[in-house]
């Protein structure tokens, strides 16, 4: 490890050098700013017609219903807005807000609604070019010629990346709260969130629900962000290792990751699609019961899932890395 | 590393990126344990502390809190304009007495009959607590007890096949339903002014199914005799709105009122009401 | 005179000893050979770079030069063949032979956006035991004291070539490996090259050193292997290859006519005609009409007075080396023939 500790330091300075991480802090200072815009005028919207949360959450419930009496509507989006119903039902029985609009709770739900796309195009900002770019740069054959074996050098890499991922996550809900907070205020740490709903087919089990303050639910829910950024790193990693170009590498995984968004809107009648690493990405959807994308996928599947192919990847990232030859 | 002093950046960078990394893990494992290994737990939050408005008659009330529920009519399936007999209702009511008329609720569910409403009454807290808010509260059901029974369809594609026998085998099951919902719309709260919306019969023009309305008018005294005994509780007729005039407020649906229909259904709620 | 045909017999150019590896031998490499898809790159690579020697390797671009340098320092994996440095084999253990060599392979490439400094801190982690006084001291020997703490960007080529040197000097390596190092300086930066690579093989430093430009491995290094198509062609001192190359005996007459007439009746003596001759132009320039021979040494003086004897005045008689390139070419000539 003494040895591995110094390759470590300079592939996490490379990479601050490099100013891939402000990139990634000036995406989130533009971004949040505008999504709280977004959010304080829906509040204010919300507060003009409603006169508190449960009013506006029983008119949330009857408009999924009216939906739901449609004949037009799909009878898959009819599945997810039966279990809506039943969610919000559960906390209008329980009287706990689901959407109080304070700061921690914008923070969790801008976190949530990013894992599928904003999280992994943060994260390809600084794992895309990982290898590509000493490639590119030429200075792979400075990287390689030193008595230092290639394991440990790959190595280092995955430990700087892994260490970045964890930065952007932690990054990103600091910057949200601190920005959506001057607008909706500090508060919302001890709110109870229920988590633990089952899906069956369109029906909720009940069974399971508890309550946990905000602050667990958001540290639970980073920690599934985490996860799945992780694999979509290590994703990117192979491919930078695979790839000549940055820029291929970059369109390669933003494609993939796309590409599983719209299956997992659209699958449900494709099942063999639960094995796509994209599909799975949403892992907080289980946390907040949320039903997922295709029925029969359990968080022990996904995590599954993620975990196989980032497995994967890291076994063909080794070999590939350990052996190529560096011809150019 | 060794003989070379490690940078401040580089101290900063990986103290705040391992203390992440554990945070992360820990969330993580936290989460993994949550969800594979759930233990429910009842948890209650506080009860609304809202005061309820105030008890007196609307006209001497400071503000008007409408909640309406019931089927599609009271949605305002029919409107072009989306309004529905309820938005409607409002707007008058706010030329009549010039003071702040809001919208609680429109809990109204196309195909709602009146026994989901009553189970909804009992068990939904949210239906509930829209109620006990309110004092002005607007509703309609019975249509689909009558029509939906009578074809088993929705009572929108009912069109032409209804059969009329069965219409009235519907009749005192349907009422005695009707009779638990105002039963349970007084339990929750018996200060409002609760306005019932009578059915009509939107078969008035074909010949064969003309014979509906003497149904629909037994439903409607019923109902009337069932609201009878509590004193805020008004039914409105809208029966003689929907026989001559059929074409002119009837939607291309024929089966719900169109915009003109609405309006002239919210100007009778209007005044009925004091 | 076919040299590659010869050399394999002479003992002098020093082929048998890559079968006895001495003490001081700080290079290694034996039956090199490379394919790559399935394409044969590198045919049959052998010679050995002894300690403080300034060792040439010598080819036209594309006959294999870089792809042995990559071989060499474990960016590329031969298909056969061995290469030790300092004993212990590249590919085997290259964490203890990389740890005894620098290199720079083709272009000086260190991270631009970061300082110079920056660089040699980076590089200094990945050893064993080095450290600031280290980073001070090869910032020193190759004079970039001013601008170390400027970003890579920043700097000309020139300074980036030394900053690679001093990359690759840190480790304190046996051996320097120099992939064209000339490339891109200007005449000035090239002297300061020659001087500094002079400099470091008298500290006892070997150097390898890959050109296509004959003349600077010439001037520059002690031994050469010459290389084309993937095979090595001859290998051996500069010196012993000039003579093996023979030399050219150029004649300058008072009667240019007369004179070639009595040359060409020379039993051991060969004219050249002025288009086949393959001597710089810049040295032909001040011999009009002169008559270009090969021919032996020794036999000068005898020709200089048979001339005078037959009245005809001789202003000069020059003997000229053949460049490398010369040589080269004679042995690649034989490559395409044989």
């Amino acid at each position: 490890m003494d040895r591995l500790l110094p390759l470590i330091q300079n592939e996490t300075l490379k990479i601050w050098k490099k100013k891939r991480f402000y990139v990634v802090v000036l995406v989130l200072l533009v971004l949040i700013p505008i999504f709280t815009y977004a959010q304080m005028k829906i509040a204010e919207n919300n507060q003009k017609n409603f006169r508190d949360w449960r009013s506006q959450t029983m008119q949330q419930i009857s408009d999924y219903q009216n939906a739901l009496s449609s004949e037009r509507i799909p009878e898959e989006w009819k599945r997810f807005r039966r279990i809506a119903v039943q969610q919000l039902q559960y906390y209008l029985d329980h009287d706990v807000n689901p959407r109080s609009p304070d700061g921690v709770t914008f923070t969790r739900g801008f976190m949530a609604n990013s894992v599928t796309l904003f999280y992994p195009l943060l994260v390809l900002a600084i794992a895309s070019d990982l290898v590509s770019g000493e490639r590119s740069s030429g200075t792979i054959k400075m990287l390689l010629t030193r008595p230092v074996r290639r394991w440990k050098i790959l190595f280092s890499k995955l430990v700087a990346l892994t260490l970045y991922v964890s930065l952007i996550v932690v990054a990103s809900g600091i910057l949200c709260y601190l920005i959506s907070g001057a607008i909706f205020g500090y508060g919302g740490w001890t709110m109870p969130i229920f988590t633990g709903f089952l899906i069956n087919g369109s029906d909720v089990d009940s069974a399971a629900v508890h309550a946990v303050p905000q602050w667990l639910y958001m540290l639970m829910q980073a920690g599934l962000i985490w996860f799945s950024s992780m694999t979509v790193a290590i994703l990117a990693l192979m491919v930078s290792v695979l790839v000549r170009s940055t820029a291929a590498s970059i369109v390669t995984m933003m494609a993939a990751v796309i590409a599983g968004t719209i299956l997992a809107n659209m699958s449900s009648s494709w099942t063999s699609a639960k094995y796509v690493f994209a599909v799975n990405i949403d892992l907080t959807g289980y946390l907040a019961g949320s039903p997922p994308p295709i029925e029969g996928m359990t968080l022990l599947f996904s995590l599954l899932t993620l975990g196989g192919w980032a497995v994967a990847a890291l076994i063909v990232s080794f070999g590939v890395f350990t052996k190529q030859d560096i011809l150019n | 590393m060794r003989n070379i002093p490690s940078s401040n950046l580089w101290r900063t960078v990986s103290i705040a990126a391992v203390l992440s990394t554990l945070l992360m893990l820990t969330g993580f494992g936290y989460a993994v344990k949550d969800m594979l290994w759930p233990q429910g737990e009842t948890f209650i939050g506080e009860s609304p502390t809202t005061p309820p408005p105030e008890n007196k008659s609307l006209s001497a009330s400071s503000e008007i809190r409408i909640t309406a529920f019931g089927d599609s009519l009271t949605k305002g399936t029919g409107d072009a304009t989306g309004e529905g007999y309820v938005k409607q209702v409002m707007a008058l009511l706010t030329e009549k007495w010039d003071k702040p008329v809001s919208l609680t609720n429109n809990l109204a569910v196309n195909g709602m009959h009146a026994g989901r409403l009553s189970e909804l009454l009992r068990g939904d807290k949210g239906y509930e607590y829209a109620i006990s808010q309110s004092n002005l509260i607007l509703f309609t059901i019975g249509g689909n007890d009558l029509f939906q029974l009578a074809t088993g369809k929705s009572a929108s594609e009912a069109t032409g096949e209804v059969d009329l026998d069965k219409l009235k085998e519907q009749l005192p099951s349907g009422l005695q339903r009707f009779k638990a919902v105002i039963e349970r719309i007084h339990e929750i709260n018996p200060n409002a002014q609760v306005v019932y919306m009578g059915l009509y019969n939107p078969f008035y023009d074909i010949d064969e199914l003309r014979e509906g309305s003497l149904a629909i008018q037994q439903w409607n005294q019923e109902a009337y005799a069932i609201m009878h005994p509590y004193s805020n509780m008004t039914l409105v007729p809208t029966f003689d709105l929907f026989e001559n005039t059929i074409g002119t407020y009837l939607s291309s649906d024929h089966f719900h009122p169109n915009h003109d229909g609405y309006a002239q259904i919210a100007a009778r709620i209007v005044q009925s009401l004091d | 005179m076919n040299i590659s045909s010869a050399s394999k017999k002479d003992p002098e150019l020093g082929l048998p000893e890559y079968v006895q590896q001495t003490a001081e031998t700080v290079l290694y490499v034996q039956g090199l050979k490379k394919k790559i898809r399935g394409k044969p790159i590198i045919h049959d690579v052998s010679f050995d770079v002894r300690a403080g020697e300034i060792f040439g390797f010598l080819g036209p671009n594309g006959s294999g030069k870089t792809t042995t340098i990559r071989m060499l320092v474990d960016l590329i994996k031969p298909t056969a063949g061995e290469i030790k440095i300092c004993g212990h084999d590249v590919n085997r253990d290259p964490e203890q032979a990389l740890r005894h060599i620098g290199c720079i392979v083709e272009n000086p490439e260190v991270y631009t956006y970061m300082t110079g400094w920056e660089n040699l801190e980076h590089f200094a982690r990945m050893l064993r035991d080095i450290g600031i006084d280290r980073i001070n001291e090869v910032v020193n020997i190759v004079r970039l004291e001013q601008r170390i703490h400027d970003k890579v960007k920043t700097y000309s080529l020139g300074m980036r070539q030394r900053l690679g040197i001093a990359q690759a000097l840190l480790g304190r390596p046996k051996l320097l490996i120099l992939d064209e190092p000339t490339n891109g300086l200007d005449p000035k930066g090239i002297k300061e090259l020659r001087e500094f690579i002079r400099m470091l093989a008298n500290e006892g430093m070997s150097l390898f050193i890959s050109s296509h430009l004959l003349s600077e491995i010439q001037l520059m290094c002690d031994r050469v292997a010459i290389i084309s198509n993937g095979r090595v062609l001859a290998v051996g001192t500069v010196d012993e290859l000039v003579e093996q190359a023979g030399s050219y005996v150029v004649w300058q007459f008072d009667k240019p006519e007369e004179g070639r007439k009595l040359l060409a009746g020379e039993p051991d003596l060969r004219l050249i005609a002025p288009d086949e001759h393959r001597i710089d132009e810049g040295l032909l320039a001040n011999l009009t009409e002169a008559s270009i021979t090969t021919m032996p040494a020794e036999r000068i003086p005898a020709l200089v007075e048979k001339a005078v004897r037959a009245g005809i005045g001789v202003l000069s008689v020059q003997r000229i080396a053949p460049t490398l390139e010369e040589l080269f070419l004679k042995m690649t000539e034989g490559e395409g023939i044989g």
